[in-house]
């Protein structure tokens, strides 16, 4: 009676579901879900599926619409038909011909589980040892972005490039843990003239 | 012949409406409407009312159950609802706890 020896979870065409899918297993989604997708397999949306939050799985497979973070554990793949508004993480990425992505797009070691690996970029707290050893591979990472995209030529990829000269800047500036910049206070010409006006007053 | 599979071990909690035929395998909580048929397998657990043209249940079932033509409890199934359908079976070895509304 089961359909087959893989878990596969299949959401049809005219199935709308509003929730959390998660657990075991492989998902199709054809239809229209509206909530968070967190499961341990692959995940496949279909051309017409369409999914309004995040999605995480071991390989992701876009051919639908998908308003959300795509991470992915093993590998993120975006076919013709995608169009994906949010952010793609995953330790390989591919940008197919005719997929629209809107988003900040991440591969390498700093794809996948952005939760564990560190994100300079986005710390501001001093770093800890951990942040200091992902430095020299994040100077990998700009590189590899542009490679995917010269591959994938029409397809259309807003990576924001101010981070990746961020990224280069913070490599080659790293002496010591990162402190946020020191806060820029203008200072007033004749500002002590005034407030001493003010006591006098 | 298009219908919704949910598998063993997914767990869907929320919402669940479709126009086609739905196999549940794994966990539903919360609500679910069909138009046509509506499965829960043995070993699937659904906490939440249910709606169908037709429902038969294998598995465990809490929650009020509505079919337009039949609902069929299997043996192994458990099922702690109201009932309204215009033609219920209840199989030797189904667990049954609810009210049975036939339109009568």
């Amino acid at each position: 009676m089961t359909s087959s020896a893989s878990n596969v979870t299949i959401i049809g065409k005219s199935t709308r579901v509003r929730g959390r899918v998660h657990g075991p297993g492989d998902l199709e989604v054809q239809g229209f879900v509206d909530g968070e997708i967190a499961v341990t397999g692959d995940v496949t949306i279909a051309l017409h599926g369409m999914v309004g939050a995040g999605v995480k799985g071991r390989r992701l497979v876009v051919r639908g619409a998908v308003k959300g973070d795509l991470v992915g554990d093993e590998a993120i793949l975006l076919e013709d038909g995608a169009r994906v508004v949010g952010d793609v993480r995953a330790p390989r990425v591919s940008i197919g011909v005719g997929a629209l992505v809107r988003g900040f797009v991440e591969t390498g070691e700093g794809g996948a589980a952005p939760a564990r690996a560190a994100r300079p970029q986005a710390a501001v707290r001093p770093a800890h040892t951990p942040e200091r050893t992902h430095a020299p591979e994040r100077t990998h990472t700009p590189e590899r972005v542009p490679a995917l995209a010269a591959k994938a030529a029409p397809a259309k990829v807003v990576a924001p490039p101010a981070r990746a000269a961020a990224t280069n800047s913070h490599a080659s500036a790293s002496s010591g843990p990162r402190r946020p910049p020191p806060p820029v206070v203008p200072v007033l010409k004749g500002a002590k003239g005034q407030i001493a006006k003010k006591r006098e007053r | 012949m298009a219908s919704t599979i949910i598998g063993a071990g997914i767990t869907i909690e929320g919402e669940i409406s479709t126009d086609e035929d739905i196999v549940v395998a794994g966990t539903v909580r919360g609500k679910l409407t069909a138009k046509e048929a509506v499965t829960i397998e043995h070993g699937a657990t659904v906490e939440a009312d249910v709606q169908g043209s037709s429902l038969i249940v294998g598995g465990a079932l809490t929650g009020n159950v509505t079919a337009s033509e039949r609902v069929d409890l299997q043996s192994g199934s458990r099922v702690i609802g109201n009932v309204k359908a215009a033609r219920v079976t209840i199989a030797d070895g189904a667990q049954f706890k609810g009210n049975v509304d036939m339109d009568v």
